[in-house]
């Protein structure tokens, strides 16, 4: 195979899979800007495994392996700064919503995104492999090197928090509306 | 799918329960199981509640790095191999 047509299908393969390697290195990096450097860096280095013939059975496991593994080594440094809440808004209003139930969409995404944020690294990682990549927890333990006991105990504490605390949030802001 | 321990282990059933992992079987008892336990009842309504959250929660890859991505690839030609 010519390797135009090789990486045409390194494309093909990969492409889909852009927004989970992206929130996996958001979650792992405090600055989009260091996160878009290691989506880059992940598919750097997956591309050069598939025009040395290393060909995965499935693509988004392998992706998310070789993102953890760059992110780990990589930005270690950045990961251990004191948390940041990110300040980028997710931006999917629509439009036939009533103005203040969007502003309230916004306010509680944003809660949601610093909810995220502080959690332990490894939860958001175990979270961001099962329930945003639909790995099953095997899948998400042989992707982070951890024993699938450990990787269930991750996500359900990183479930756990991030009910408990957005439930309080959510208290808090219900009281304040109605004083 | 897998089964489950019959250990008393709220966290790790609610766990697998609420991942969908759990054997047809498995399912059975423990759904039979959770109607007589708080513990369990609990952490699997939490857990339901964290999972929605942790869905919601997804930040897309902002607009214009995919371009840059297929960009990369392509400009890179063979160098890496070489």
């Amino acid at each position: 195979m010519f390797g135009h047509d090789r990486d045409e299908e390194f494309l093909r393969a990969t492409m889909g899979a852009v927004d989970l390697v992206y929130a996996l290195a958001r979650r792992m990096v405090d600055r989009p800007e260091d996160a878009q450097d290691l989506v880059q860096e992940t598919y750097l280095a997956a591309l050069r495994a598939w025009r040395d013939h290393r060909r995965p059975r499935k693509v988004e496991p392998w992706l998310a392996t070789i993102c953890l593994n760059l992110g780990r080594s990589r930005f270690r440094a950045s990961a251990r700064r004191p948390t940041e809440v990110p300040l980028e808004r997710i931006d999917r209003a629509d439009p036939a919503q009533d103005p203040e139930e969007r502003a309230l969409d916004a306010v509680r995404r944003d809660e949601l995104v610093a909810a995220m944020w502080r959690l332990p690294q490894e939860q958001r990682v175990a979270l961001t492999l099962v329930d945003l990549g639909g790995f099953t927890t095997a899948e998400a333990a042989r992707a982070m090197g951890t024993p699938r006991g450990t990787v269930l105990s991750r996500v359900h504490r990183g479930r756990r928090a991030l009910a408990v605390e957005l439930s309080r949030e959510q208290g808090q802001a219900r009281e304040g509306r109605t004083r | 799918m897998i089964g489950i321990k019959r250990v008393h282990d709220p966290e790790r059933n609610a766990a697998v329960y609420v991942s969908g992992e759990l054997s047809r079987r498995a399912t059975h008892w423990f759904e039979a199981h959770l109607l007589d336990c708080d513990d369990c009842w609990r952490e699997v309504a939490l857990g339901r509640a964290g999972k929605r959250l942790a869905e919601d929660a997804l930040e897309p890859a902002p607009a214009g790095l995919r371009d840059r991505l297929r960009a990369l690839v392509r400009l890179s030609g063979t160098s890496l191999t070489d």
